[in-house]
């Protein structure tokens, strides 16, 4: 009896703790989800997502020859939108992204003279307030600013009263993220364009042309030991090889996009070729008989009849590499720098997504809200790949199952 | 071993030109991504002895044992010298990957023997995605969970016991962290390797009286352990590798050999990060000899982790 009650207090106990383990995972999916979701949804807008990171501040003064006139707007405005008919200019207090309040163009006449100002600044000369533009401070000759704290309202009001000003004060939207989408998209372009050919050649090597000797076994050891390497040891060589590479091949001065897009291909090569292989070895080997039957070559067996009959691999392949392009930080710190840019050259340094919020989490002070928005973007993503890639091996599970 | 399912006879056919043309093109390619490897291990092997064999533009040679074995760690313009020391590093982050094996691996496991054996079909299906999706997230929004939520988490808890963390920055808060990301690397190989083990076992067991957890914990776990310490030995090699995740809940230690868990902590990854400016000169260089360090540390520790694998685990039962 003594021995059932203690067996029975050991079951219950490894029980209860296989059931609390599995529930680690699920809380901790969640808690994830949750955290990046409260943090970041705020943010999320598609202005968000077009606008620049670095927001601009110019000064500006009137052209000689312009000054204010009659300017009756072609539409209405709702209450807390405040439209000058001097200027031909509409304002609207907002929260701007960082979460404070500021005063935005809402609108602005075509013929208003706002729409050609010169810079009182350094850089270019001919500058324009712009929809969404923040406007800090107008200085007027013989009369106190209007200020961006007093609201849009007080602003309208004391520009009405005014027929110039002597200077305008404003900054171009900011703390979007259209930089670094931009990157991403050109690293999964041009990492693919260069991974995908010779990642798949080298597969259909492997599974089509190889004889199963010692040579092709060595081969196959040294690309499956790449997956065995830590990425940022990849960002160190991409640092040392690819960035040196492109500077001296192009106009870059350092790490920039395409050596970025090198070291990923790196990194991706054996995924792809891995990937690959697999989705060619299920391909029936009576294809290959029938069109070699037919009198084809073994280049039109492996083009023409095989690889169609692995394409849906190949896909797969090609979204396990999107992925990991999207996901991929450690390595790209190194290979591409971590300066968050706006004007997106493939030979200067900028930001993928996920470097992006590295680069934000170690700035002083880290900027949780942004990073969560972007980081929201992944997961979003990420699952999107996921779902299509297990779909994707669903139906080739069927189509073999049909086929054999 | 891998089969080769190219047809003998395809091999024999006799092959015209344009045949040999591609079959040279793709061998090409083939050849490439093989290489890299060497690539690899080359660059950071050049690059990485050159701070121990040349003077550094002045700043004299880095001795090769004050590297391994010192504690400290001066980088950054201001220095200008030829102070790295990577042996507190060596020893936190060792400890960093064991400690968070310490809570990875029961809860991979456990989790591991719920879906293969306990859970019904739909709920082991439902947590096997759930295993797969944690999978799948990219480090860097671990390592924002970390700081935004685990840092809170142990800046509160040390602050109970009365102790002042930076912020939360942490060895726990990195245990942590890596420890969370290693749950899916070890379950779902876990997984595989308890699914795999012989259903006569089982039933065996249930046949001599045993209750179905004890069945589980003391023949299916230990019939499976070959894959289940496969599973932790990758695991160990994901938290040594992991760098962007931890480098934002760590700390960044500079100095001093530190086991305390509510101090700041540095890896060898974390430190490669650190003041990423240079691009010339000593403390550019440096970091490819960390990047040696840091091979070095995770080729030992597969070798001594799959030589205990072989002591304990040469039961096969399969």
């Amino acid at each position: 009896m003594l021995m059932l009650n203690k067996r029975k207090t050991y079951d219950i106990t490894m029980q209860t703790l296989t059931y609390l383990s599995s529930l680690v995972s699920i809380v901790v999916l969640l808690a994830i989800v949750f955290f990046v979701f409260q943090k970041g949804y705020k943010l999320l807008s598609w202005d968000l997502m077009t606008h620049n990171y670095q927001s601009v501040t110019y000064i500006a003064d009137l052209k000689d020859d312009q000054s204010s006139g009659v300017f009756i707007s072609p539409k209405t405005f709702d209450e807390d939108t405040f439209y000058s008919i001097k200027w031909g200019i509409a304002l609207k207090d907002d929260e701007n992204l960082i979460g404070g309040t500021s005063v935005f163009v809402t609108y602005i006449h075509p013929d208003s003279p706002l729409n050609a100002l010169n810079n009182k600044g350094v850089g270019v000369e001919d500058i324009y307030v712009k929809e969404d533009y923040q406007i800090i401070r107008i200085a007027f000759d013989g009369s106190s600013s209007a200020l961006a704290i007093h609201g849009a309202k007080h602003m309208i009001e004391v520009l009405d009263t005014q027929n110039s000003f002597r200077e305008l004060e404003f900054s171009t939207t900011g703390g979007g993220i259209r930089g670094s989408i931009i990157t991403t998209l050109y690293l999964i372009v041009l990492t693919l364009v260069f991974a995908l050919p010779i990642g798949v050649g080298a597969a259909i090597y492997l599974t089509e042309y190889a004889k199963n000797n010692r040579f092709t076994r060595f081969l196959r050891q040294m690309i499956e030991t790449l997956t065995g390497i830590p990425s940022i040891i990849y960002g160190l060589m991409g640092l040392a090889v690819f960035v040196h590479l492109t500077i001296r091949l192009t106009d870059a001065t350092g790490a920039n996009i395409i050596s970025g897009a090198l070291t990923l291909t790196v990194i991706l090569l054996p995924v792809i070729i891995r990937t690959t292989e697999e989705s060619l070895k299920v391909v029936p080997d009576d294809y290959r008989f029938a069109s070699l039957a037919l009198g084809a070559s073994q280049t039109q067996t492996t083009f023409k009849v095989v690889l169609p009959n692995a394409t849906a691999g190949i896909l797969t392949a090609t979204l396990l590499a999107i992925g990991r392009i999207i996901g991929e930080s450690a390595a790209l710190v190194f290979a591409i720098g971590t300066a968050v840019k706006d004007d997106i050259r493939l030979t200067e340094k900028s930001t993928s997504l996920a470097v992006h919020i590295w680069s934000m989490m170690t700035d002083e002070p880290a900027n949780i809200e942004l990073s969560s928005t972007i980081a929201l973007i992944i997961l979003a993503i990420v699952l999107v790949l996921n779902i299509s890639i297990k779909l994707l091996s669903k139906r080739m599970l069927r189509k073999q199952g049909v086929k054999r | 071993m891998q089969l080769n399912v190219t047809p003998t006879i395809m091999q024999n056919k006799p092959k015209n030109m344009n045949d040999k043309i591609v079959k040279i093109v793709l061998l090409s390619f083939t050849l490439l991504s093989s290489s890299f490897i060497f690539i690899v291990a080359g660059t950071i092997l050049l690059k990485g002895i050159t701070p121990f064999i040349t003077q550094n533009l002045g700043l004299g040679k880095v001795s090769l044992i004050s590297f391994l074995t010192g504690d400290t760690w001066l980088i950054g313009e201001a220095f200008q010298s030829n102070l790295y020391s990577v042996g507190f590093i060596i020893v936190s982050t060792l400890m960093i990957a064991l400690l968070s094996l310490l809570v990875s691996f029961p809860i991979g496991v456990l989790t591991a023997l719920f879906i293969a054996k306990v859970a019904l079909k739909r709920l082991a299906n439902i947590l096997r995605t759930v295993i797969e999706l944690l999978a799948s997230i990219p480090s860097i929004i671990y390592g924002l969970f970390g700081a935004g939520i685990i840092l809170n988490l142990v800046y509160n808890l040390s602050a109970a016991f009365g102790y002042q963390s930076k912020g939360g920055n942490s060895m726990l808060a990195s245990v942590l962290v890596i420890a969370i990301m290693t749950i899916p690397t070890i379950t779902s190989i876990s997984e595989v390797a308890i699914r795999s083990v012989d259903k006569k076992l089982e039933e065996g067991s249930l046949a001599l009286g045993a209750s179905k957890t004890q069945t589980h914990f003391k023949v299916v776990l230990f019939a499976a352990k070959s894959g289940i310490f496969t599973s932790a030995i990758l695991g160990v090699g994901r938290a040594l590798g992991e760098a962007t995740a931890v480098s934002l809940v760590a700390g960044g230690r500079r100095s001093g050999y530190s086991f305390d868990l509510l101090d700041t902590t540095s890896t060898l990854t974390t430190i490669m990060l650190e003041g990423m400016k240079e691009t010339t000169g000593l403390d550019y260089d440096i970091r490819f000899s960390v990047g040696i360090v840091l091979i070095v540390v995770i080729i030992l520790t597969n070798l001594i982790l799959n030589w205990i694998k072989r002591k304990v685990g040469n039961v096969d039962v399969k």
